[in-house]
């Protein structure tokens, strides 16, 4: 499977009207900044290349960076620190508006005998040490994707338990909805991943997006 | 495929047996056997089929006091179900037997198909071809056959016949629904209909399910199942029967985990069983851990009416009986629903209580528990508009007359029909007779207090769904 990139992802996010924080790629320390200064502080800059998965393992992402200034400076320290990765192909930095809230995780897996098999989860260890997701076959509706939002056990944090912020669930299951259509259209996407998803109060957004598509024969 | 087709599988008037044969250690003699005499291992459920049989082979005159023929179109009369028992490469021809005789439904028991791998695909795929153009529904190859209580009809080389009841069991295995015949045999769990269905190249697990969401026969399915194929399909049907009747299912693989190494952190956690565990859930199916939970559920469903809203009470005898109980229910969700005051004056007011007595939910009427008491505990919980379920334990001590409170069970399920109540007659020996009693009166009762509660708990989820589709509908 090939992943897709920043740019081709972003295409996809846009064509489902999939909610993302202001985010573009910059291929200077010159852009970057500029870029910055657009979109607003704070901002994240994150590695964007095809052969680096797991971006924060490896120094390619620095976050909460508040001035032009410390943007360009992160871009040259991410450039150097991906350097070091014999052969990665790097597109670029990607410059992300700062999200702030609870990370959840929305994905996607196309299953052989079922078709595109949906799931929700809380992101960190929620997910990589309690397991602790629910998932759906598509296409589903609001009902289903907001009973899949509170199946998982973490639920109640998103409820706000102890003093944490509620959660928007209603923006949550939008992203999951939309998924779901993207997921019965786009055929050729095998696998998606939303993680995380930053979702508060207000919002829910796209933080970060992995798409996995079959290999060209 | 049209559902009606089906009938002549379930209901057939007249069988023919192709490959039947004299040497006793064959699978075509035990099919011949199980027709004819109701079964290989003797037992009082196992009744001759009372439709026409034709044995075919070409050389014996008769077998078992059954006329043969030495082939099929040597018999005149017409054939609902051929059973075909001979080796894997003349299936074919037999096949084309079967189309020139019209005979309205096949079971292929002979194995050496494709579960061989590639050759066996190759003549599997032949043998198919035949039925489609045909328009013979096939069941197999490499199964175990039908059996079906109702119809008096034992077409497998399954051991023995179980009881008869309204239970249908799916199982993609033929060698545990061997053995649970057996079990159910000495358990008397009773069974609209066996299904093994093998390689299932023809009709596939779906066809049955939609054939006995239509069975009067059937209040609830259990299904076993190791694989599905046709993925949307399945859930398309079972969607569809779930609303008209219980569906319990238990999937092998559990365990299995995604082989693909390069992976989305989706695609890590998607392993085939969650999946599955998805489409189970979004179908409105019930899943069973175990062999034993599988029909545990699949009872209560079939006897009793879904539990219309989460809010069950105890009875029993023995107070840490029913908390164990009451810890059960509350792990696997059951709302042990508080008793309003108003029912314990109701209680109160019976005369018939031990001063003693728990005045809350479990509601525990003490050791020295007569049947009147019982009686009265039961009818004035049950008459409770805000308790919807009972679970009656009794422990066997030495006044406890165990027969008087299974008819006191047996009375109150009938007078309150819409509530359900399931039972843990605690005990062995000298609890047996009225554990009897209320098995034949269709109350699911369990030697261990934790399957009451996972009972409880299926009728409560089977309420529950039909709640929400009744919401959706509206």
């Amino acid at each position: 499977m090939k992943n897709l990139s920043f740019i081709e992802t972003k295409k996809i996010l846009k064509k489902y009207k999939m909610p993302y924080p202001p985010s573009e790629l910059a291929k200077s320390e010159l852009e970057a900044r500029k870029i910055a200064d657009k979109i607003g502080y704070p901002v994240v800059l994150k590695i964007d290349s095809p052969d680096i998965v797991h971006k924060s393992d490896v120094g390619g992402v620095i976050a909460d960076i508040k001035s032009g200034e410390d943007a360009a400076a992160a871009y040259l320290k991410i450039i150097k620190n991906a350097g070091k990765i014999k052969n990665a192909r790097i597109n670029g930095i990607i410059v992300q508006k700062m999200e702030r809230g609870t990370a959840v995780i929305v994905g996607m897996k196309r299953d052989a005998q079922f078709g595109p098999a949906l799931m929700f989860g809380l992101g960190g260890i929620f997910v990589e040490i309690m397991k602790d997701v629910s998932f759906r076959i598509a296409p589903i509706d609001k009902n289903e994707a907001l009973e899949m939002i509170k199946e998982v056990k973490g639920y109640e944090i998103l409820k706000g338990a102890r003093g944490s912020e509620k959660a928007n669930i209603d923006a949550i299951a939008d992203i999951i909805l939309k998924l779901s259509k993207l997921a019965i259209k786009e055929k050729n996407i095998m696998e998606i991943d939303f993680n995380p998803v930053i979702v508060n109060k207000k919002t829910a957004k796209i933080v970060d997006a992995r798409m996995m598509i079959k290999k060209w024969k | 495929m049209e559902i009606k087709k089906l009938d002549a599988i379930f209901n057939p008037r007249s069988i023919a047996i192709i490959g039947a044969s004299r040497d006793e250690k064959s699978v075509g003699h035990a099919i011949l056997r199980n027709l004819t005499v109701g079964c290989v291992f003797k037992c009082k459920y196992c009744r001759p089929f009372k439709g026409r049989i034709y044995p075919i082979n070409p050389n014996a005159d008769e077998i078992l006091g059954v006329k043969c023929y030495a082939k099929l179109g040597d018999v005149a009369d017409e054939i609902d179900l051929a059973v075909i028992a001979v080796p894997a490469k003349i299936v074919p021809a037999i096949m084309k037997e079967c189309a020139k005789k019209k005979v309205k439904a096949a079971i292929i028991i002979s194995a050496g198909f494709a579960e061989l791998g590639r050759e066996g695909k190759k003549l599997q795929d032949a043998v198919v071809k035949i039925s489609k153009a045909a328009k013979i529904p096939l069941v197999g190859p490499n199964c175990l056959g039908i059996i079906r209580p109702s119809a008096s009809m034992n077409a497998s080389f399954a051991p023995s016949t179980p009881p008869q009841g309204n239970i249908a069991f799916i199982s993609q295995s033929g060698a545990l629904a061997d053995s649970i015949i057996d079990w159910a045999i000495e358990e008397s769990y009773g069974f609209s209909t066996v299904i093994s269905y093998g390689n299932h190249a023809g009709l596939d697990v779906h066809d049955f399910m939609e054939w006995l969401g239509n069975d009067n026969e059937t209040k609830s399915i259990a299904l076993y199942i190791e694989g599905i194929d046709d993925g949307r399909k399945f859930m398309e049907i079972a969607k569809k029967v779930s609303r008209i009747k219980p569906v319990v299912v238990l999937k092998a693989g559990k365990t299995q985990t995604g082989k693909n190494a390069v992976s989305s952190h989706t695609g890590s956690l998607a392993g085939s069983y969650e999946v599955y565990e998805a489409v189970f859930r979004q179908s409105g199916l019930v899943i069973a851990d175990t062999v034993e939970e599988l029909f545990d559920i699949a009872k209560a469903l079939a006897e009793q009416q879904p539990c219309r809203e989460n809010a069950v009470a105890i009875v029993t005898n023995g107070g840490g009986c029913g908390v164990l109980c009451a810890d059960k229910c509350t792990e696997f969700g059951v709302n042990v629903v508080e008793l309003k005051q108003s029912t314990i004056n109701k209680l109160d007011k019976s005369g018939k209580m031990h001063p003693a007595y728990s005045r809350r939910n479990p509601l525990d009427i003490i050791g020295d528990a007569l049947p009147e008491r019982y009686e009265a505990a039961i009818n004035i919980l049950l008459a409770e508009d805000y308790i919807r379920g009972l679970i009656v334990i009794q422990t066997l001590q030495a006044m406890t007359d165990s027969i008087e409170d299974a008819k006191i069970v047996i009375e109150a399920n009938k007078k309150f029909p819409s509530k359900p109540i399931v039972c843990t007659y605690m005990g062995g020996r000298f609890s047996k007779e009225s554990i009897e009693l209320l098995k034949e009166h269709k109350i699911p009762d369990y030697n261990d207090l934790s399957k009451s509660a996972k009972a409880m708990q299926a009728l409560v989820l089977r309420g529950e769904y039909l709640k929400k589709i009744d919401k959706n509908k509206s």
